[in-house]
């Protein structure tokens, strides 16, 4: 029995690479979550480098067209969480280790949707489904993903509005 | 009668809520812009809330398109789809209650859907109009 264990934990650590951990690091800072996610889903901040997160913070007055400013005192302790949290930052987790191996090393994307493993993920994906009122873009994670909240983004858990459960 | 006058008027003051506060505020720089200012209006507090402009996405759009016909009500932010709670202090306590975040969301709106920030007399206009309705 233990030799099974230890077989079926090894098996996991070579198939799994580094990362013990599924899906991406839940939010925790309260600020983080009522400051970013009153217009949008509260993205994890393991989403993306913080070489991201600081480009996207450097403009917040036109965010993706939208006016997302802050106070100087709010702005820094959400920054400071972003770059503390950041998907380099947790590698043990399998979404943000998958994310960070896919950029490019001159890269900055400057969206979640813009890092290459977002795009090849979603790639199959019917353009209609993803422009339906319901869903909006890819950056509403929410609208199919059932358990982005806590982090999980597993194939079994995806819902698309008007098509069902998604099957690679 | 002044005396009672007088306590009448400090606990009226003692019991204003932090949205009365801020319209005394802004009441008083509207009165310092314009010597002529007779007070907010929610008729055009109402045309504020209600009319189409190009905002900063470059879409038509009005206070409407993300808070929808009915305060009292949740709606869905026209752009993203996430669900905005009530805008309506009566039907969301939570609404107007810090100054810092009612200035904020002005603010951001205001450059949202008209492209430029409000001015004193239509901050005071559109909020009271919200708070009214």
């Amino acid at each position: 029995m233990k030799s099974l264990i230890l077989i079926t934990a090894l098996t996991c650590a070579v198939f799994a690479g580094s990362f013990n951990k599924a899906g991406v690091a839940p939010v925790t800072n309260e600020l983080y979550k009522k400051e970013c996610g009153s217009c949008h889903f509260a993205y994890q901040p393991g989403l993306l480098p913080s070489k991201s997160w600081d480009k996207m913070m450097l403009n917040l007055s036109d965010h993706f067209g939208s006016d997302a400013s802050l106070e100087k005192e709010d702005y820094d302790s959400i920054l400071g969480y972003l770059r503390k949290n950041s998907a380099e930052k947790f590698m043990n987790y399998k979404r943000s280790a998958r994310i960070v191996n896919s950029l490019r090393a001159a890269e900055t994307p400057e969206s979640i949707s813009k890092t290459p493993y977002i795009i090849k993920k979603h790639k199959k994906i019917r353009a209609d489904l993803i422009t339906q009122q319901e869903v909006k873009g890819i950056f509403n994670c929410t609208a199919c993903h059932t358990t982005a909240q806590k982090g999980i983004y597993s194939e079994r858990d995806i819902l698309i509005p008007n098509f069902g459960k998604w099957e690679d | 009668m002044k005396l009672i006058f007088t306590l009448l008027l400090l606990i009226s003051i003692s019991y204003a809520s932090v949205v009365d506060e801020y319209l005394v505020t802004l009441g008083a720089q509207a009165k310092v812009e314009n010597p002529n200012f007779k007070g907010f209006d929610a008729k055009r507090g109402e045309i504020i809330f209600t009319s189409k402009h190009i905002g900063k996405k470059g879409k038509e759009v009005s206070c409407v398109s993300c808070h929808g016909d009915d305060l009292s009500k949740a709606s869905k932010n026209f752009f993203t789809a996430k669900e905005i709670e009530p805008l309506s202090p009566k039907a969301n306590p939570n609404r107007f209650s810090e100054v810092k975040t009612i200035e904020k969301w002005i603010r951001r709106n205001f450059n949202d859907v008209y492209n430029r920030e409000g001015t004193t007399l239509e901050k005071g206009d559109v909020v009271t109009y919200i708070i009214n309705k």
